[in-house]
């Protein structure tokens, strides 16, 4: 009986000891805590591609998604014959130049989806503070292009953090219904007179199918109810609108929605 | 949450917030400590799952032999249930001393929400033990007539008992994953609602999932427990009741294996929509690789399960016929496991990425895809299913006079599944990623369909059917016990490593986006660290229940082999 019982163990070890080692074969990728980072002062180009690089390969989490090249543009290596994004960052929108971009791809992303792709990517300064967005932005323009971000930008971005610390993304004080969808690149998904993205319902119509609190809970809890045939894209929506909008632009948002029949 | 709220968040809470474990320090002893209950714990409630079930075929059959005989394995399950309780019991505590001694701030917030749920939970074990040690110690005394439905709603209670348990405790850890979204950091544990913590986005999936998990689990120990007893058995008697017991548990755990991908289909899709960046943590972040060691070992089950049925095919007279069909099925397997388990979107560097020419390996990325993947997985379930089906009915002759028709109708369903499943997944290369997402529902609904359907078919087509010779119990090489042994490794080393794969996708936070993790263990470890703690746990929890069940051989040794009610005559083949 000794025999079976060590060949049982042997097998018990054996089999362990292989998913281990498979384990240890392949790639190794440990989840990094975020760390602060000092940036102020006059930083130089250089730290900031450094620290730059640091946050993209880790707490930024911008790995999980670019580089792939299915769920998001590839950054480090070239696109679609397009090179990497220091070199195309500039040619992407006319008369925008590379650093406004960037800014705008990692501040507004919705405001520009490249095509072919779905306006996953989160608004980076609910995960960043502004000068390590800035930093980000100089390690992409490295890659291929020249870095023009300047101490004065991380700065001015720290300034204005610390003067409105509560400034949303895409606020606007507008009160016109059409100008708060435009800031909020709400037609980078959904669809208007013709006009946005086929992701995400057509405002056109809505009147008829939502009535007032259901419109309201649309844009504040997104994802509390998903339109039929939509479900594969629940999720996407952000949920910040709330803190986005103030109370009288959500209300003119809602009557103009519950109008559109 | 921005950095400024993080570093304050940092130097409130790790004042006090934590202790360290000697040594291997406390997130190693947090580890060990709840991945081994977990395990035990996985054990005792999916065992009472098919004890109850077992008893109620010895119940309901009308067939004498066959009525002793699963009464007797109901209670040979019970009994490896009520050694294996106390186990559980011992290392939940040592769990939640470990928890409020080395992360005191943790518990604090996790008490000060659920506090009223422990009272429940602790209250429910209570009443859990002692209907167990009825059910056990009660099972002779009210072993016939009315008192042994009695005995048996007993049996349904146990589970009622411990799948409640298992409710509470998944509110917890899945609150942990996917807190209500009005929750922030500045939010007063005080404030969260019981219910609302509880039932949060991502607990009945995790509860439906680990329901199946349990009984895949449970299944396998038994098999191997049975496997063992096999190999020690000294009478053909025994030998043959352990080749029973074996397969029996073998087809459990694979037949509820099968359905465990839907559910964890269902869980990762809860995931995403709860949070988009969790879901991407998950599948292609720094967690992306595991997928591919997940896709080994699964790969290892089947062959494994497959292997088993095709041995045992050997000592059913009549099977001689279905073998040239194995290498078949053989090849489609590992062709199959291949495919699964092709990395494609992988996080990788630079150079590595300019090394393989671009973010796709040039041949192999094309295999790589969700659409390959999906078909090759339900081409192996399919597989699998045949092989049950070839089991099934290997000592058979149908009688039926639409017999031939029938079998046609068989091989049709699965022709037009094969079809199906490779129809979508072929034309998911030429749309959308969106589109192509939907397509693995096709194919799904395709396998569930044409395995519903062929099973009921075959039970009428076998009505009645003449018998080729009886299986032979017992006349087992020892070769297709050591697989059993490997199935009972491979599920545990898994359930491990999704243990860790729901456990990590929060990384540096013990609450997600709610509570930080300050501690020096903050870091999630990599895949290779991960699994050498989870073969640790693992061997700790065999070698335990090794012992367990070597003890409870002890106070069972007077009359091992009179236990075992004979052989019936015709003993079932698979699922009958």
């Amino acid at each position: 009986m000794w025999k079976t019982n060590l060949t049982i163990i042997l097998l018990v070890i054996g089999v362990l000891g292989l998913y281990t080692l498979v384990a240890n074969s392949i790639p190794q990728i440990q989840s990094e805590v975020p760390q602060a980072i000092d940036l102020s002062g006059n930083v130089t180009p250089e730290q900031l591609t450094a620290a730059g690089e640091r946050i993209f390969n880790g707490a930024g989490g911008c790995t999980a998604c670019h580089g792939l090249g299915t769920r998001a543009p590839n950054l480090l290596t070239d696109e679609k014959g397009a090179g990497p994004i220091g070199v195309r960052c500039g040619n992407r929108k006319p008369g925008t130049a590379c650093k406004d971009y960037l800014f705008e791809s990692l501040t507004n992303p919705t405001a520009y989806v490249v095509a072919g792709y779905q306006p996953i990517m989160p608004d980076m300064r609910r995960t960043l503070p502004p000068d390590q967005v800035w930093a980000v932005i100089a390690f992409l323009e490295s890659n291929g292009g020249t870095v023009d971000v300047t101490p004065d930008d991380v700065r001015s971005s720290q300034q204005s953090t610390a003067a409105t610390p509560a400034a949303p993304a895409g606020a606007t004080a507008s009160m016109n219904p059409q100008e708060i969808i435009a800031a909020n690149g709400c037609l980078g998904c959904h669809s208007l007179h013709g006009q946005g993205g086929a992701i995400a319902p057509h405002f056109d119509g809505v009147g008829t199918r939502l009535d007032r609190d259901g419109i309201r809970e649309s844009i504040l809890a997104p994802n509390a109810k998903i339109a039929a045939g939509f479900q594969q894209v629940a999720g996407i929506m952000p949920q910040t609108f709330g803190q986005q909008l103030n109370a009288a632009q959500l209300e003119a948002l809602v009557t103009y929605l519950s109008n559109l029949k | 949450m921005t950095e400024p709220l993080a570093l304050l968040q940092a130097a409130a809470d790790t004042t006090g917030a934590y202790r360290a474990f000697p040594i291997i320090g406390s997130r190693a002893a947090i580890w060990i400590a709840a991945e081994v209950h977990l395990m035990f714990a996985a054990f005792v409630l999916g065992v009472p799952m098919f004890a109850v079930i077992t008893e109620a075929v010895g119940i309901f059959t009308k067939d004498a032999a066959y009525k002793e005989r699963y009464d007797k394995l109901s209670k040979e399950f019970t009994r490896l249930l009520l050694v294996a309780y106390s186990a559980t019991a011992i290392w939940g505590a040592v769990l939640v001393f470990l928890l409020t001694t080395l992360y005191p701030a943790f518990w604090n917030h996790m008490t000060e929400i659920f506090h009223v749920s422990m009272w429940i939970y602790v209250s429910l074990f209570f009443v859990e033990s002692f209907t167990l040690y009825l059910y056990y110690y009660g099972w002779d005394r009210w072993k016939t007539g009315r008192a042994k439905y009695g005995h048996w709603v007993l049996g349904i209670l146990l589970n009622v008992w411990g799948t409640t348990v298992m409710l509470i405790a998944n509110g917890w850890l899945t609150y942990m994953m996917s807190p209500p979204s009005s929750e922030t950091p500045e939010t007063l544990p005080s404030e969260v609602g019981l219910w609302n913590a509880l039932a949060n986005a991502t607990w009945m999936p995790i509860n439906i999932h680990r329901f199946i998990a349990n009984a895949v689990f449970g299944g396998s120990i038994v098999a191997a427990y049975a496997a063992y007893r096999f190999l020690a058995a000294t009478t053909d008697e025994e030998r043959a009741h352990y080749d029973w017991m074996g397969y029996i548990g073998n087809f459990i755990a694979i037949s509820t294996f099968i359905v465990l991908p839907f559910a964890g289909y269902w869980l990762g899709r809860e995931i995403y929509q709860y949070n988009q960046q969790l879901g991407i943590t998950m599948m292609g972040g720094f967690m992306s690789w595991l997928w591919i060691l997940q896709a080994f070992l699964i790969g290892v089950l089947f062959l494994a399960g497959n292997y088993y049925l095709w041995i045992g095919m050997g000592r059913i007279p009549g099977a001689e016929r279905y073998r040239p069909y194995t290498k078949w099925l053989l090849i489609v397997l590992v062709a199959g496991v291949l495919v699964w388990s092709t990395p494609h979107t992988m996080i990788a560097s630079r150079a590595e990425l300019e090394a393989m020419g671009g973010s796709h390996h040039p041949f192999l990325g094309v295999l790589g895809v969700m659409s390959a993947k999906n078909t090759a997985v339900n081409l192996m379930i399919l597989t699998t299913f045949l092989s049950f089906l070839l089991y099934r009915r290997a000592n058979k002759e149908p009688v039926v006079p639409w017999a031939k028709q029938g079998m046609m109708a068989q091989w049709v369903m699965f022709g037009i599944a094969a079809a199906v499943v490779l129809f979508f997944g072929g034309y998911g290369y030429f749309v959308s990623a969106i589109v192509r997402i939907g397509f693995s529902v096709y194919q799904v609904l395709a396998v569930i369909t044409t395995i519903v359907v062929v099973t009921t078919l075959d039970i009428f087509l076998l009505k009645g059917a003449t018998s080729k010779g009886e299986i032979r119990w017992g006349q087992m090489p020892a070769r297709s016990q050591y697989a059993l042994f490997v199935l009972a490794v491979t599920f545990t080393w898994l359930m491990g490593l999704m243990g860790f794969a729901r456990s990590g996708i929060r990384q540096h936070w013990h609450v997600f986006e709610v509570l930080r993790d300050n501690s020096v263990d903050a870091a999630t470890p990599a895949l290779g660290k991960a699994s050498i703690m989870i073969s640790i746990c693992v061997l700790i929890f065999l070698s335990l229940v090794s012992f367990i069940f070597w003890l409870s051989e002890l106070g069972s040794h007077a009359a091992p082999a009179t236990d075992h009610a004979p052989m019936p005559a015709a003993a079932p083949a698979a699922g009958d």
